[in-house]
């Protein structure tokens, strides 16, 4: 079932779309629960599913052990959808009982890529969110000095 | 009524057409398909496309059709063009959809727009050495800083005959961006170099960004009081984008406003290349001199980057220079597309508009200033 | 004319040496401006913190005490345990992982309500430490 207008437009990311533009996405847009414990995205994976948060609290985790939780509305999850190589680069898990907007991967690049209007709306958005978390992943993560996975 | 058929027939562009009006339909369309089909600038293109299709349909001279006679609707429509008055309009909604976050975060950034704007210069001088006049080879330079309301703009002043094929020029020189710039890239860096990683640039303030505007306004149009049309709307755009209050301005300057003005500004500027005014030598010679323009750019913005790592601690990644390019936010885009070639998880997008920004203000500094040298 | 002739007739050489040193000079100047920009700002934001220490009279700042409901005592405890055992600061997902391990009960909404009560705080590097006022 596709998403009402009213809901995509107090989400920070579709907030500067105009009716017309949410018109566009709206289709490619589906609700979904989740379970405490339920993984959304596993890295190294492709990454077929690009989620934002509806209510809930999510935990995203890295390779080296880093990670960072997400308790927002609004708040996203695997922007690798529509950034080359399309792999998730973190394992997104869901702390508590919660709902998220689904948006297949395919359908929401070719929205972006596409309709240029409505991409360039998006991607202003994701982008700051993408630079924000690339320290979590980047090489230089992986050089701090921690016990390894498993020692415990 | 055979004759009045034959003599119908002998006033309908069928007739009246010949092989240069069919180049330039077939330009137009090329056009149109680069911006429907390829995506590239369609927004710029399409517009532009049609309005080629519109200025090279044959008619009447007299009649108050073509674009180039006082009394027609297009002539009216082209006076924005003609006074200048659309460019700065452009300008308006770019400030106004512009976030210049990352250029404050990290200022020495800003150089490498200054320096892709050697581009300018040099391809005035090549200009010059061609046999331009200094007013056209000024026009023809402009280019070289990868923004067409700026190029318009000068042009306009300089040398208004010049408008069609320079404009054209430039916009599909930015259009073309991502085909002309990787190849220049990946030339003058080496893969050690563009797998350098940016720093992650600091959290910039609200009440910095507010005020930045002001201050970027007085300080660029004191220095060049000639790019005040250009520079004051963008920076006053930009004003009503930061000030939180005037949301509602910023967002007409951002969508309506800039919307119709880049409607009209495209149509208008295709539609004066018309066959007679556009396929010329001289046409040739600026879009010969145009893409050495955005080459020179693309390569002093990559060489001063490598420059400036002679002399910081942490160094940037060269492919940054390439973004003073000022088609915002192409060339940004191809710099993050080149840099992910070697590292996928290198993210230099947000990075790369700092030059971007900077390099639409230098231009529209190099503007004034060649304005005010020729006038 | 054409060649270099022309340009030097034209002025050429001057205008665009000219040109280039004021498009530098201009974007340098701002560059150099908007970068003290976020620093007198941040003085003028502490501008009483400031002239407090000036005179002297800077307080040292308390860590707010966090207070742990009767009900989470034994929960925090246990965790407590499980981090040490991680070092300092520790991983998020391997206490995590850890306390599935250990079969301790809803572990994910556990850490959630760790995390929202502040009692397991971000270090911003993607790392996690207990708040300062929770003793081992």
């Amino acid at each position: 079932m596709p998403t009402d207008i009213q809901t995509l437009k107090s989400l920070g990311l579709f907030e500067e779309l105009t009716p017309e533009e949410l018109n566009r996405v709206a289709p490619i847009i589906h609700p979904m629960k989740v379970g405490e414990g339920e993984i959304l995205t596993q890295r190294g994976e492709p990454a077929t599913v690009f989620y934002v948060v509806l209510k809930g609290n999510f935990i995203i985790s890295f390779k080296d052990g880093r990670a960072f939780t997400l308790h927002e509305r609004g708040d996203i999850i695997g922007w690798s959808t529509i950034v080359t190589p399309f792999r998730y680069t973190g394992t997104a898990v869901a702390l508590t009982d919660g709902e998220a907007l689904t948006l297949q991967g395919d359908d929401f690049l070719q929205t972006i890529q596409g309709e240029s209007s409505i991409g360039d709306k998006i991607m202003k958005k994701i982008n700051p969110i993408i630079a924000e978390r690339v320290p979590y992943f980047s090489r230089d993560a992986a050089r701090r000095d921690l016990p390894p996975a498993g020692a415990e | 009524m055979e004759n009045m058929f034959l003599e119908f027939f002998s006033n309908t562009g069928y007739a009246m057409a010949d092989y240069r009006h069919v180049v330039m339909i077939l330009i137009g369309v090329t056009f149109i398909y680069l911006g429907i089909a390829k995506h590239y600038e369609p927004l710029l293109l399409v517009p532009i496309g049609f309005g080629i299709l519109i200025g090279n349909v044959p008619v009447f001279k007299g009649l108050g059709l073509g674009i180039y006679e006082s009394n027609s609707v297009l002539h009216y429509l082209y006076l924005g063009v003609t006074s200048g008055v659309y460019p700065p309009l452009i300008f308006l909604g770019i400030g106004a959809m512009t976030d210049f976050s990352t250029m404050l975060a990290r200022p020495l950034l800003m150089l490498l727009g200054a320096a892709a704007q050697m581009g300018i210069f040099l391809t005035f001088l090549g200009a010059l050495a061609l046999g331009f006049a200094p007013n056209e080879a000024a026009s023809i330079g402009i280019i070289g800083g990868a923004d067409g309301p700026t190029a318009i703009f000068l042009t306009a002043k300089l040398a208004p005959e010049l408008i069609g094929p320079i404009a054209v020029a430039a916009y599909s020189y930015m259009a073309l961006v991502p085909v002309i710039q990787p190849p220049i890239m990946r030339l003058l860096t080496s893969r050690k170099e563009r797998l350098i990683r940016m720093e992650e640039p600091r959290v910039v303030g609200k009440r910095e960004k507010m005020i930045f505007p002001i201050i970027g306004f007085l300080l660029t149009c004191f220095l060049a009081p000639a790019a005040l049309p250009l520079l004051g709307l963008l920076f006053f755009g930009n004003l009503l984008k930061e000030a939180v209050v005037t949301e509602r301005l910023a967002v007409a300057a951002r969508t309506s406003i800039i919307d119709s003005v880049t409607i009209l500004l495209g149509m208008t500027v295709g539609a004066s290349t018309q066959a007679d005014v556009f396929l010329t030598s001289q046409s040739v010679g600026i879009f010969v001199l145009g893409a050495l323009s955005f080459g020179v750019a693309t390569a002093s913005g990559l060489i001063f980057a490598k420059i400036i790592n002679l002399f910081v601690r942490t160094k940037i990644n060269p492919l940054l220079g390439a973004a003073g390019v000022s088609a915002v936010p192409d060339s940004a885009r191809v710099v993050q597309m080149v840099g992910q070639e070697e590292d996928p998880t290198n993210f230099l997008l947000m990075q790369a508009m700092a030059p971007n920004v900077s390099g639409v203000i230098g231009s529209a500094i190099g503007a004034g200033i060649l304005w005010s040298f020729m006038s | 004319m054409t060649g270099l002739e022309a340009i030097a007739a034209h002025n050429g050489w001057a205008i665009a040496a000219v040109g280039v040193s004021i498009v530098f000079s201009g974007l340098t100047m701002l560059s150099i401006v908007i970068s003290q920009l976020y620093k007198v700002l941040d003085f003028w934001e502490r501008r009483d913190e400031f002239f407090q220490r000036m005179k002297g009279r800077g307080a040292v700042e308390d860590v707010p005490r966090i207070t742990v409901s009767p009900d989470m005592k034994e929960t925090v405890r246990q965790y407590r345990m499980l981090a040490d055992r991680l070092g300092k600061p520790f991983s998020l997902p391997r206490l995590l992982d850890l306390a599935r391990k250990c079969g301790l009960v809803n572990p994910h909404s556990t850490i959630n309500r760790l995390l929202k009560q502040e009692i397991i705080v971000p270090d911003g590097e993607g790392y996690y430490h207990w708040h300062q006022s929770i003793s081992s």
